[in-house]
């Protein structure tokens, strides 16, 4: 066999300011054209490996490094970070922070430049990363007003260009969406067809899956926890904890017992009267643009009513984010109205309609501030001026909604993502808003948290409805009674889930990704009647029988 | 959209000339003008200062609202100079009164006076043709120089590498942290946050403002480890780097230059001979 091009002895590695390794004895080894998935939940260490084999640890992440790390069979325990660079590329999570040129040409050259080769040489490395991922139309472009999908590309193109025969990818499809994600995973594909050796750190496991890794590196707690072919990782795994395949998951359900029955909101469902109520939200021919792009939103009609979980579909640029910030008042219409309770929005201010309407931003870190979790949750209900004790009560009930009471006093910065997370959830909900719209909900959190997570949100008491944005149609099936799909400033379906995401074909066209649960649910829709999750459809009667 | 680059390829006489030889002649115009407070010489500055606003390309749409605010601020503090005669004090110590205006009314016994002067009216009147001048020569700057091109032009004024690509880096990073501002903004706004609501001392407005800053000051931090994760994997700083980008001076920049020692000499001159100092015209 051939000498690998990573091995991996023994590795461990302890962070200066912690006590525990992030770490511990990591043994593996990668080759030329090998695509390792490296799998696990937040925290288990998957960025440190990474770190540790591109040479940031020990050179800018200091702490304790045990074993050994040999490169195409060179060890990197005493090679300056320049010439590590130029045997292994890496592409961080976010492509918006990797990006430092302002033009296409300059990113990709930023590495050229750094190991000073000829101009012509690097003129000539740059026309070709950017024409081996079809990119070359973009070279003189802006890199800040590039779409998610082509920053991933330039980012990956800026490391191509430096040639090197590793590539680590840490979490590419984190924020694209699925078009543009399916995209990024072929490219993948044919690198590792054309003889790289590539190492991709992704939560999304069923969709790396598809484009057939050779090997996966299941990691728990700074371990190995299994390596080995993707029908061995089914053996080990638990499919509450990694996102697998709705046939495989459906497979195994049947064994187990069947998932707990959800309270979708619960306020709503004790009360009977609801059709016939006026409509919480109500878009009357929405249109919005600007001066330099018109067409943002058009003759946009949209109700929410009470008892609706509704899913908004589309890809990146879609409208999503600008129909959602016409609801809460951020954004006003050019021409048509939004009615918030029957009041058009042009005459309240966005405090008003906070009263109504609760929205929590994707990132929890563009709104934690306050040095405690109280005065966080406080900051709302004081802004909307509630009376002292009431917003005591608010705050303690908010708390102890998300399963955070007891942690009042904390700084919000020093918690955990996913806690941050509930805090921004919480922030929300002490405001005493009936209406709760998340922007993406379950970005930046692993499988099995944000499942827990969205199942504890859907059972929430005092909420009426609740509205999400999400690329993930699966989340789309499991939570929502009714799917709004966004394509190019249009509301182009409207409907129960079952309805709207029946016709694969025009998913495709408004560049959503078919997925393998919408595949088993379409099919087993004659028995089910509506849309479940994998678990469920694996305890339907005729199943069972 | 909160900041965002407005640069563009446009006939303009900035973009006539190479980034280098126009930062060298902007750095003379900026030392020159601040010798000076003779309204004389100071228009003469400014008629150059609103030549190259007017030949500069950029419409009067496109930076209609900044050159509106900037005006606006600087038509406000030299009116507060012009009541008040603030900071004249340095540069005249005789004043010959046109008229004094006495308010009919006092509060709490005191009641408001303006004295107008000649000297005053002229003092606000050099503040406001210098602030003008440096203004109007710095609006045109980010909509006339490619963003792509700060790093190589500062580097070929002499600045080290590493300070050079920190100069491209900002010009990158600057519509991000705009854009992370905005979303703050918004993540705030919809918690009921009102900025339009804040009173209080200067001390207090800006404890107010924690819900801002807090979130954007720890966004550029986190940020800015991962930028310079970047730079470390993609070998930044290891030795001298080559420029992509290369600029080339002709015949125009050369002369640009010498116009600008030029003019920079003879200002320093004359500002040593004591020419260009206050002047009040003599009426009196």
């Amino acid at each position: 066999m051939a000498q690998p091009l990573v091995w991996v002895n023994d590795l461990t590695f302890r962070y200066r300011e912690r006590p525990e390794p992030a770490l511990r004895e990591i043994s593996f080894e990668a080759q030329a054209g090998e695509l390792l998935l490296i799998a696990g939940a937040s925290g288990c260490g998957k960025t440190t490996l990474i770190r540790c084999l591109n040479g940031l640890i020990p050179r800018s992440y200091k702490g304790e490094l045990q074993g050994e790390i040999l490169l195409d069979g060179k060890s990197i325990a005493n090679l300056p970070l320049a010439r590590i660079s130029q045997m292994v590329g890496t592409v961080l999570q976010d492509p918006e922070r990797q990006i430092l040129g302002t033009r296409v040409r300059n990113e990709v050259a930023f590495g050229l430049e750094n190991l000073a080769l000829p101009r012509e040489e690097i003129i000539q490395r740059i026309d070709e990363a950017l024409t081996y991922l079809g990119i070359h139309h973009l070279r003189d472009r802006e890199t800040f007003n590039l779409s998610g999908g082509e920053k991933q590309k330039v980012a990956l193109a800026g490391v191509l260009a430096m040639r090197p025969k590793i590539l680590l990818l840490d979490e590419p499809l984190a924020s694209l969406d699925p078009a543009s994600a399916q995209e990024t995973l072929r490219i993948v594909r044919q690198m590792v067809d054309e003889g790289l050796c590539v190492l991709m750190v992704e939560h999304r496991v069923e969709d790396v899956l598809k484009i057939h890794p050779d090997r996966v590196l299941l990691m728990e707690g700074g371990q190995i926890r299994y390596l080995g072919d993707v029908e061995g990782l089914y053996q080990v795994v638990n499919y509450r904890e990694i996102k697998l395949p709705a046939s495989e998951v459906l497979k195994r359900a049947r064994h187990d017992p069947a998932p707990p029955l959800l309270q979708v909101l619960p306020s709503v469902q004790a009360d009977t009267k609801t059709s016939e109520q006026a409509p919480l939200v109500r878009f009357e021919q929405v249109c919005f643009g600007y001066e330099t792009k018109p067409n943002v939103l058009q003759d946009v009609n949209f109700e929410i009513r009470r008892g609706d979980v509704i899913a908004v579909l589309g890809a990146n640029g879609a409208g999503k984010t600008t129909l959602v910030k016409h609801a809460i008042g951020l954004l006003k219409p050019t021409s048509g109205r939004v009615l918030i309770n029957g009041v058009d929005t042009r005459h309240l201010s966005v405090a008003e309609i906070a009263r109504t309407l609760g929205y929590v931003f994707q990132s929890p870190s563009h709104m934690l501030f306050a040095p405690t979790v109280y005065d966080e949750l406080a900051f709302g209900p004081r802004n909307l001026e509630h009376p002292k004790d009431q917003i005591e009560k608010e705050v303690m009930e908010a708390l102890e909604i998300v399963n955070l009471s007891g942690r009042e006093k904390d700084p919000p910065l020093s918690l955990s993502f996913g806690q941050q997370k509930r805090v921004s959830i919480a922030a929300v909900l002490a405001m005493r808003s009936r209406i709760l719209i998340m922007d993406e909900p379950t970005a930046g959190q692993d499988y099995q948290n944000y499942m827990d997570f969205m199942d504890a949100i859907i059972q929430l008491p005092n909420i009426e409805a609740i509205l999400f944005i999400t690329h993930d149609i699966d989340l789309a099936i499991i939570y929502a009674n009714r799917v709004a799909l966004m394509s190019e400033g249009r509301l182009v379906a409207d409907g129960k889930p079952q309805d709207v995401l029946k016709d694969l074909e025009r998913l495709r066209d408004w560049r959503l990704v078919p997925t393998s649960l919408l595949q088993l649910n379409l099919e087993m829709l004659p028995t089910s009647g509506k849309f479940l999750r994998a678990e469920a459809l694996a305890h339907l009667p005729s199943l069972k029988s | 959209m909160l900041v965002a680059w407005r640069y563009r390829e446009r006939r303009s006489l900035v973009q006539w000339f190479d980034p280098r030889a126009w930062f060298i002649f902007y750095a003379s115009f900026l030392a020159s003008t601040l010798l000076f407070w003779d309204m004389r010489f100071l228009a003469f500055f400014a008629l150059i200062a609103l030549l190259v606003l007017l030949t500069s390309g950029v419409s009067w749409r496109e930076m209609r609202r900044p050159l509106l605010f900037i005006f606006a601020f600087i038509t406000f503090f030299a009116f507060l100079t012009f009541l008040t005669g603030r900071g004249g004090i340095e540069v005249y110590r005789q004043e010959h009164l046109i008229r004094k205006v006495v308010f009919p009314f006092s509060l709490f016994g005191w009641q408001p006076t303006i004295q107008i002067t000649w000297e005053r009216t002229f003092f606000a009147l050099s503040q406001f043709l210098r602030v003008f001048s440096l203004a109007c020569m710095t609006i045109v700057i980010p909509y006339t120089i490619n963003p792509a091109h700060y790093g190589i032009t500062f580097r070929g004024l002499g600045l080290p590498d590493k300070i050079a690509y920190a100069i491209d880096l900002t010009m990158r990073f600057i519509p991000t942290f705009g854009r992370d501002f905005q979303l703050t903004l918004d993540a705030q706004r919809a918690r009921g946050y009102e900025l339009e609501k804040i009173r209080g001392g200067l001390i207090a407005q800006v404890r107010k403002m924690a819900p801002l800053i807090v979130p954007v000051t720890i966004h550029a931090i986190l940020a800015s480890e991962d930028i310079i994760d970047a730079m470390d994997l993609r070998a930044f700083g290891v030795g001298p780097r080559v420029w992509l980008e290369t600029l080339q001076y002709r015949l125009r920049d050369k002369l640009l230059i010498g116009f600008s020692a030029l003019l920079f000499l003879v200002c320093l001159t004359l500002s040593f001979l004591s020419f260009g100092k206050f002047w009040v015209p003599p009426i009196f």
